[in-house]
């Protein structure tokens, strides 16, 4: 039982709060003619970083850079472009340090598979360990 | 036998810790850049000087060059300013300036008062070529070689060692 509870605490503790980011907008700023071109846009703002602010997103920071990549990204929506084709468009040019959700290669290996290595090297130690108590 | 088992996890986190520490150490907050090697991104903006006057990319035409992202409103940019005006006297670069963000009036009132490095300034506002060129702060410097690529960028103010470290090698090509 306690080790029940142990572990629920544990889950939930762990648990990332998700709190979607709403900022109130000045709507008029950036009027869209869609629907699916304005959520294109919100969603983008949470997705991208703010390059000056490295621990925000651009809907986060009113920096005068984010201002201008706010506005990249509205003209660019509102040309009709994809999110990937808009995220290239930023990658082109600020690097993939723009994008929060960084794209498996050479130099990202580290990042992506460390995690799974440092668990596998944990459970062999596990393991090894208990055996030896048994 | 036993005794080295034992001790293993403590040298492993002990080693963990040395690493970690390593990179605490190293204080390179330079973003990487996307453009290395890339030619300079098509522009049409005003000149700082001139309002009348509109400049291309086809105006950058005495390469090699440095291109400096500057502003009145930049306190590290008036740093770099005596350095900027040193090479202009002292090598064959040309400077070109990107007054990004900034005042007019104030811009040129510092090119009057402190002296003017570039051979001509762009006057971006809105800051457009800037996110063409992957900028997010002033003082900037790109390097564009004789064909017209960017090799080299350096966030932050540009001095005697930075000169040296980053920039000379490309000088002597």
């Amino acid at each position: 039982m306690n080790k029940l509870i142990f572990f629920l605490l544990f889950f939930i503790c762990s648990m990332q709060i998700n709190v979607e980011e709403k900022v109130n907008f000045d709507n008029e700023a950036y009027p869209f003619v869609s629907e699916a071109q304005e959520s294109l846009f919100y969603s983008l703002l949470n997705e991208l970083r703010c390059p000056k602010c490295q621990s925000s997103n651009l809907a986060g920071s009113n920096s005068p850079i984010s201002n201008d990549l706010k506005r990249e990204v509205y003209e660019l929506v509102v040309e009709g472009k994809s999110s990937k084709q808009i995220k290239d468009h930023l990658v082109d040019r600020y690097g993939n340090f723009i994008i929060y959700n960084p794209p498996i290669e050479p130099a990202t290996y580290a990042l992506w598979f460390g995690p799974f290595i440092l668990i596998l090297i944990s459970a062999l130690v596990i393991i090894f360990v208990r055996k030896r108590i048994i | 036998m036993k005794k080295i088992i034992d001790a293993l996890p403590l040298v492993a986190f002990a080693s963990l810790i040395i690493v970690l520490f390593s990179f605490l150490s190293d204080r390179d907050d330079q973003l990487e850049t996307a453009l290395i090697d890339s030619s300079f991104p098509e522009f049409k903006l005003g000149s700082l000087s001139d309002e009348s006057r509109v400049l291309t990319k086809q105006d950058i035409i005495k390469l090699p060059a440095l291109i400096n992202v500057w502003a009145t409103w930049c306190i590290a940019c008036r740093v770099e300013h005596p350095f900027l005006m040193k090479l202009k006297e002292e090598s064959r670069l040309t400077i070109y300036g990107l007054n990004y963000k900034d005042n007019k009036l104030k811009a040129l009132d510092l090119l009057e008062r402190d002296g003017n490095p570039f051979e001509f300034s762009i006057y971006d506002f809105e800051g457009r070529l800037a996110i063409d060129l992957g900028v997010y702060g002033a003082p900037e410097t790109f390097f564009i070689d004789k064909n017209g690529l960017i090799r080299e960028r350096h966030v932050g103010v540009i001095d005697e060692k930075v000169w040296e470290e980053k920039f000379s090698k490309y000088l002597n090509e």
